[in-house]
């Protein structure tokens, strides 16, 4: 792995790991990533006996030049985009680990569970109130989103 | 639930530079620098998670905040990887650790590379593991000297 900064080092590892054991319901799209380093694509299907038991979904994340000091920008592509209170229909996730309580130890594995859990975690399906309003006036990139976390019950 | 007001962030692409002012045991044996980036600018500062400028941006409070940082980084210890099987890789670069790797230790105990963790502690004062606030059993030890 030499020539590699130590942010694609890590990547490249983060790579390996999931590929060869991946969490249960996830799979990353390998040749993609592999393509591009910093631009990963993962296959995620809704857990057994939740509100998503069968669907599937795609996220993406997009890594820059100071991961892991600067936590990933996750969005879910593709047209399923979960309905869920703090998933926005653009595929904006309001997700506190990805800004403010992102931490250098977590990990894109670490990500995609909390997703998962998060979405394990629904009781009613439906989008965020503003979501309207958001899709139309946000940033492309939700890091720029100044989220406000307040309900950690979803 | 998410609400989200439109931000100002400056994630900029410019080249970064960590403020690394600590000298002390540099060993030799070191191709890899760690997240460290230069900027012709002069020395890039984080007053905190994903806002980065450099020195003549930075506003006097900032500075006064960079400057105690620094200072209580200098007060955490240090040393080297001793080979114990407790801690066998650093979470942020999750590279192995080797023996006689220059590592710091937190309060909380979790150990990584000097400057893994010196980069990561420029922008937030918790420790990546545990979360646990890093300075308020610092501020302690240090004010009462």
């Amino acid at each position: 792995m030499a020539g590699l900064s130590p942010s694609e080092r890590r990547l490249q590892k983060e790579l390996m790991s999931l590929m060869k054991e991946p969490p249960p319901g996830m799979e990353v799209d390998s040749d993609k990533a592999e393509q591009n380093l910093n631009l990963w694509t993962i296959h995620m299907k809704g857990a057994e006996g939740t509100l998503y038991d069968g669907e599937e979904f795609q996220l993406q994340f997009k890594f820059g030049p100071k991961y892991p000091f600067d936590s990933p920008e996750v969005t879910f592509i593709g047209n399923n985009i979960p309905v869920h209170p703090h998933v926005y229909s653009n595929g904006h996730i309001c997700l506190s680990i990805l800004t403010d309580d992102w931490s250098p130890a977590l990990s894109v594995q670490s990500v995609c569970l909390s997703i998962v859990s998060m979405l394990s975690s629904c009781k009613e399906k439906k989008r965020p109130p503003d979501n309207t309003f958001y899709v139309k006036t946000c940033n492309k990139n939700p890091k720029k989103t100044k989220w406000w976390y307040h309900d950690d019950s979803v | 639930m998410g609400n989200c007001l439109k931000g100002s962030s400056t994630d900029d692409l410019s080249p970064l530079r960590n403020a690394e002012t600590t000298s002390e045991t540099t060993t030799s044996e070191q191709p890899w620098i760690p997240y460290r980036e230069v900027n012709p600018g002069g020395p890039i500062f984080y007053p905190s998670p994903g806002i980065s400028c450099s020195v003549n941006q930075l506003s006097e409070e900032d500075q006064v905040k960079i400057a105690k940082k620094l200072g209580f980084i200098q007060h955490l210890p240090t040393g080297t990887y001793d080979g114990c099987k407790k801690n066998r890789e650093c979470v942020i670069c999750m590279i192995e650790f080797i023996v006689g790797d220059p590592v710091r230790y937190l309060p909380c105990l979790h150990i990584y590379h000097k400057k893994c963790i010196d980069a990561w502690l420029m922008r937030s004062f918790t420790c990546p593991s545990c979360m646990e606030p890093v300075d308020a059993a610092l501020l302690t030890s240090y004010e009462t000297k």
